[in-house]
Order: C-alpha cells, then structure tokens, then sequence
C-alpha cells in the first residue's frame, strides 16, 4: 500500500520509479513524469489505424467522439447504445454509418475493435468498462470512475490484470493552463496551499427534454438519468468530480473526511438528487477542499480559487490568473554604511494603489492554450499505440471517486464520514 | 415614407384547415429568452405548451451556442479553430467533420465569390485597428506583410482525411465572424426540430435571423428591414418561415477619417474596407449561407452579385449602395418592389 501522501498523482513518482534504481530521487522521478506527461499532451504524427468502438454515444460520448476524429488514423467502427435514436446522431457526427448495437455485449464480441470509450451513465461504468478491458480492449471511462469504492477497485483491478490501458475523463489534468498554473503553485509561488474553493453553478434544471410520449417513465429515467439515484451521484459527482480530482492534486493526497449537503430547492420535479450541494473535503495537515453547486444561479460558473499563504490562483475552463497577498514585513538590506540615504517627496497617487489593493491579478500566458477534452483524448490514443501509463490513470479515477462516494455518503447519513486510505 | 410591403416567403402556403375531425392542436404559448454568446447576443421566441418543455429546449439551444462557440471562436485560443491557425502551417491538422464541414463551406463561399468572403482576413482588420476600436489606416507595407498570413486559396483541404493545410506555411488565423453565427443558428434550428418544436424564432443580434414555421396563426415571423437612405424607415417587411435573413451594414461599426467612412467589413482582394455598399440583406434555406452571403453581396460590385445569385438557388437580395458608384437600391429575387421608392438620401449624413 502506498502513502496517502504520494497517492493520486497520476504519473507520480511512484508510479515512475517503480522498477528503477533506488538511487533515483523523488525529484528526478518527478521530473521524469513531467517529461512523459509532456509527451503524452503533444500532437502526434503517428496516424497508424486506432479502432475504436463507443458505448454510450449521448451528449459527452458524441463530444468525445468529436475529438477522436480530429486524432489521425482514428475511425469509430462500432457503437452500443440501449436508446436508438443516438445512432443516426452519432452518424451525423461521424459522417458516416457507424454500426450500430442495442447490447454493449454484442459491440464486445466484435473482432475489429482495439479501444472502447464508455461514456454510460455513471451506475453503469463499472459493468462496461471492466468487460470492454476484459475483452483485451483499451478503455477510456467517463468520469467519475465508479458508483462504488468497491467497483472503481475492481476497474483499477482488471485494468491491471488485463495489462490494458485505461484512462478516466479527469481532462483538466491535460489543460495546458491548469497544468501550468499548477506547476507554479507547487514551485511556490502563492505559498502554502490551505483552502481551494471549487464552484460550479448553472441555472437551468438539468433536464434534458424526453421527445416522445413516455407513460412509464422509462425514457425519463434514460435521458435524465443523472436526476435519479440508480445510476447517478448527483451534482457532487457530474460537476465535483473535476474539481475534487484537482484538490487531489494539488494537495498530493485522497482527502481524509467528507462532509456534505444538499437540498431540492427549486426544481421540485419528481427528481432524486438535489439540485444544490455543499462539500467540504478534510486532507492532511487540516488542508480543506470547498465545493459548492447551485442549479438556479450560474453566477460563479465553473472555477477554482486555489488560496495559499503567499496569493491566491484562480482557475476556469478557459484561463488562469494569479494574485499575491500583500507583502509581509521583511529584513531591510543595508549599504554597509548605516547611512540613510534619504526619499525623495512626490504627490502619493500611483495608479497600482487603485482598489482592488491586490490589482487585477497576472493571468498565466502559455503558447498552446488547447481544449483540454482534445488533448486527453490524443493522449489515450498515445498512449495505447505506445503501451504507456496515461496521466489520468486508474489512481487519479480512484482518488477522485473517493471524494464523490464518500461526500455522497455523507450527505446522505447527514455526518462526516472517515475516507479510508484505499490504493488501487 | 415607404410603404410596407409583406412577402411571404416558404414553400408552405396552405391555410391551416379547421375540420370537424381534426384534433384541435395543443394549445401553445410563446417564451422568450436571451443569450450572450458570440460576441453578441442571441434571442429565442418559440411556442411550446409548457414552461418545463421551453426551458429544457431553450438551455439545449443554447448550450449548443456555446459548444459551437468554443468550437469557432478566434479569440479562445483553446478553440479547434485557433488550433487549426496555429498548427496547421507545420502540419496537416486532422479535424473532426464538424469543424471540416465548416471550413469546407467557408471556403465553398471564398470560391464561388473568387475571394470576396475570406475567413482568414482577421490579420487585415487587425491592422486596421477593428479589434480595438482605434480606427487607423495601414501602410501599403504593412498590408503587403500580411499577405502570406490572408489568403483562403492557401489552405488545403483533403476530404479524404479531414486534413487542414497551410501551404504557405505560415500560421493564419481563421475569423468565424462572417459564417459562423449562421453555422450555429443552423444547429440549433436542427436542434428545435429534433424536440418537436414547429414555430419559433432565433435571432443573432438581429443580424442573422431564422424563422421556424410561423407563429399560431400567421404565416411566417415578419422583420423588417429598414432603409439606410431613411434612417428610422422600413424598405420592406418580410415574413421569414423556415427560411433565414442576414444583414451586413456598416452603419454600427465604422471609422471615419478626413471625411471618409472606412467599414469593418473587408473587401479581402485588396487588403482594404469595402466601398460603396450601405446594407445588405439576404434571404437564404440556410443561415450559414445567409450569413456568408451578406458579406459577400456587400462586397461585390453589384453586377457580380446580381450573376452570384441568379446562380444560387432560393437566395434573394436587398442592396443598399451609395451612388454614384452602386446603386441606391438593387433588388434582387426579392419579392415585391422595394426599390421603388428608395432613393438616395439627400442628406450627407453617411460619410462614404
């Protein structure tokens, strides 16, 4: 079992040194994973045939399968979907008829087939993505990893023991802003990261509409699946999931307690799940992560506000920008003489002294601000044409469905619960 | 004053009949909601039964704004579209058909208006000043250094892999601003139509309009399309049903200097702000076509325009120039004579 401390990194040290010299450091490891996460995240020639198959082509399957097509040598050649209509959208999207199957397990048999992407309802990843790596596929999985602690371990399991690749939907681990920005933050340059405070706020009810009449509820509860526990933890995993894996990452460990709240407080509509939720998420040496969803207000959107002890880091979908604290009193140099040497007076305006004292903050500039969607999917193609260990690994699934199972948990027995230390 | 006059334009012309047998249809009610997307603002008017079904397909609509945003916008570096400018001078870019259908219509418009629409001048309106309303007029040299970076006949596109080439390998970057508004409305009429919805209206800040059906009652969703030479007056009221209206005018966004109103709208052959044309409004099946074609109307001389469109199907034109140079008011396809009495203003008012 591996330290909490060193879990969840992706390509973490551990990850990196294992089966190399013991003389190698945590550093230079480290270092070495960067290097291979650059490789992973950088456009390919390569455009060898890649054929891969979809279960679950809906509203993110189709965006995923948008940008398969845009990596060379990649043809979608099958999909599984239980809801007809999805395979003439699909079709759209491809531009040609993709084949198409009402049994996942009949897209399983097929012979031509060398990756899935299985982009079902939550309740359902772990019955599609461990008999796609089973049948000697590699998998991407839509976040979040599991619906179970139990079911994301048996994923980890079977990926290992099938000697496949699998990598999860944590797409913001390959957003060159955040990856940037974060390697800053970890350089220091805001200080000790304490608090990150994760929103993300819509104001429509999360419904999709259900085109035809539907007397039992049955295409109610397909569509709309993520309002309906069966399949589906809610805001705290469609939208916290994201966040939660980058707290991990940040604060280099699974968190330790959850606690949670949540309410129907606008959208009284027969749905299950809350249309609002309040996480708090404990991690070593009293670090806290805050998340905070409201369905009925989009004010905040989707951001992070990292806050350390020397600035504060705010990150979106689409930029990162830093902000210092005011300077602490620090020892004055001298010029050895111990002579002053005077200032000289002057009117007091600066246009640096406006309010906000802190200014505007310093966005990050990087040279290749790609989507981050695209390039986690350019990266699953990397690395299943080069057999390698990708970023968002089983580990980086697992930590973030820790934080999502257990706050759920905790909302719903309204205490906080212990997060045990599970490895993969 | 000039007198109003109503087309209907669809292929659908029959009354809605009210038989004994007839079901009565589901009573509807009209939503109205507003989006900013784009760089400007989208505004949907649809009838639906309930507030729970317009809701629902009012955030898809514009949820699909925004995905489409992402997609095309040139000033989201993490757009496919700036991936594309930014990549595909080193190499061929493989995209996905959705983005590759885009360019291909792009550059279908480029084509068959031998360059008068051209995605890639954002560099051109830049030097300019446009993108920071600080109107300026470029050197020659300058203009002849961005020649390697404008041009749509320098990319390449292979439609046996969806490969993007630059051929003179040098990065461009690929403005939207002329198509896509048009390319989303599309989508998200395709959207409406999918979800069962038959009467509703979507508008891209008023300059690319579609009608869906009509609402209860009427024949098609009307709009009016005023005349620059009478600023406050309509030339002609149209009644859009399953059909769209694109307008180009430079009477919003503009520089004057020593007298002279310089466009935002380019003319790409020369480098430089299209002259002589006040409005353009066209009517075209698709939004994306409409949109495209507004700008490529306006900056055509008219008699290109008028064989342009002789030659595209379904497509119909109202031009307001500023003589001598263009006409006042040329009419083309356009049902009704709205020409009849605009006349040029006798008011200088519009510095050309």
């Amino acid at each position: 079992m591996i330290a909490r401390r060193l879990f969840l990194q992706g390509l973490s040290a551990t990850a990196i040194t294992a089966g190399l010299a013991p003389e190698i450091s945590a550093q230079e490891a480290a270092s070495q994973a960067e290097t291979e996460a650059a490789r992973q995240i950088a456009p390919s020639a390569d455009s060898s045939p890649l054929r891969v198959g979809i279960i679950g082509p809906g509203s993110r399957g189709k965006e995923l399968v948008r940008n398969l097509l845009r990596v060379p040598g990649v043809r979608i050649v099958a999909a599984a979907d239980v809801y007809p209509p999805r395979f003439d959208q699909l079709n759209q999207v491809c531009g040609y008829t993709v084949p198409s199957h009402t049994d996942y397990r009949a897209l399983l048999d097929r012979k031509d087939l060398d990756a899935i992407v299985v982009a079902t309802p939550l309740g359902l990843h772990a019955s599609h993505v461990i008999p796609a790596l089973q049948s000697g596929r590699h998998v991407y999985g839509e976040k979040t990893m599991a619906y179970t602690v139990d079911q994301a371990r048996d994923i980890a399991a079977a990926a290992k023991v099938s000697n496949r690749i699998y990598q999860v939907g944590h797409q913001y681990r390959y957003s060159p802003w955040i990856r940037a920005a974060i390697a800053r933050v970890k350089a220091g340059e805001i200080g000790n990261v304490t608090h990150i405070l994760g929103y993300w706020n819509r104001n429509n009810d999360w419904r999709r509409p259900v085109p035809t009449a539907d007397p039992s509820g049955h295409l109610e509860r397909l569509i709309n699946w993520r309002l309906y526990h069966e399949w589906s933890l809610g805001l705290i995993a469609e939208l916290g999931s994201h966040h939660m894996d980058i707290a991990n990452w940040i604060f280099g460990s699974a968190p330790t307690t959850a606690l949670a709240s949540g309410s129907i407080c606008c959208y009284h509509d027969g749905r299950e799940t809350d249309d609002n939720v309040q996480v708090v998420l404990s991690y070593p040496a009293g670090r806290r992560f805050i998340f905070t969803s409201m369905t009925d207000n989009a004010k905040q959107g989707d951001q992070l506000w990292l806050y350390g002890t020397k600035g504060s880091l705010n990150v979106t979908l689409e930029d990162a920008t830093f902000f210092y604290e005011p300077r602490q009193i620090v020892k004055a140099p001298t010029n050895g003489k111990g002579e002053e040497k005077g200032v000289t007076t002057s009117a007091s305006y600066r246009p640096e002294g406006e309010m906000p004292y802190r200014g505007p903050g310093k966005p990050l500039t990087i040279a290749n601000p790609e989507d981050a969607t695209t390039i986690a999917i350019r990266a699953f193609v990397h690395c299943v044409r080069t057999n390698t260990q990708p970023i968002a690994n089983a580990d980086v699934g697992l930590g973030s469905a820790l934080g999502v199972i257990h706050a759920n948990q905790a909302l719903r027995e309204k205490k906080e619960v212990a997060i045990p230390l599970i490895s993969t | 004053m000039v007198a109003l006059r109503a087309a209907l334009l669809s292929v659908l012309l029959t009354v809605p009949c009210v038989c004994a047998n007839t079901p009565a249809p589901p009573i509807v009610h009209r939503f109205h909601q507003n989006h900013l997307a784009m760089g400007t603002e989208f505004t949907l008017d649809l009838y639906a039964p309930d507030q729970a079904l317009a809701s629902e397909v009012a955030a898809q609509a514009f949820d699909e704004i925004d995905r489409l945003e992402a997609l095309l916008s040139n000033y989201r570096p993490a757009s496919e579209l700036s991936r594309i400018g930014r990549e595909a001078a080193a190499h061929p870019v493989i995209t996905d058909p959705e983005t590759f259908h885009f360019l291909e219509r792009s550059l279908f418009w480029s084509r068959e208006s031998d360059g008068a629409f051209d995605i890639t001048v954002g560099p051109v309106l830049r030097a300019w000043g446009f993108f920071f309303h600080s109107g300026r007029i470029p050197s020659s040299s300058e203009l002849v250094a961005l020649r390697p970076r404008v041009g749509w006949q320098h990319i390449h596109l292979d439609p046996g892999t969806r490969a993007v080439s630059f051929m003179t390998r040098q990065p461009m970057e690929l403005d939207p601003g002329s198509i896509g508004k048009g390319f989303a409305i599309d989508a998200v009429i395709a959207i409406l139509r999918e979800q069962g919805i038959t009467s509703a209206f979507l508008s891209a800040g008023n300059s690319t309009l579609y009608g869906l059906g009509a609402p209860p009652g009427a024949f098609g969703w009307p709009v009016h399309v005023p005349d620059p030479h009478h600023p406050g007056q309509p030339a002609a009221t149209i009644l859009l049903h399953d059909t769209s209206l694109s307008t180009g005018a430079c009477t919003e966004k503009f520089f004057v200097h020593n007298g002279h109103r310089y466009c935002h709208i380019f003319d790409p052959r020369t480098l430089s702000p299209a002259e002589g044309m006040l409005q353009t409004s066209v009517i075209a099946p698709s939004a994306t076509d409409s949109d495209a074609l507004s700008t490529v109307v306006f900056v055509l001389d008219p008699q290109a325009t008028r064989y342009l469109l002789e030659h595209t199907p379904e497509t119909r034109a109202l031009l307001f120039g500023q003589p001598p140079d263009h006409e006042a008011c040329l009419a083309i396809n356009w049902e009704g004579s709205p020409c009849t009495s605009a006349k040029p203003s006798p008011h200088k008012d519009l510095p050309l």
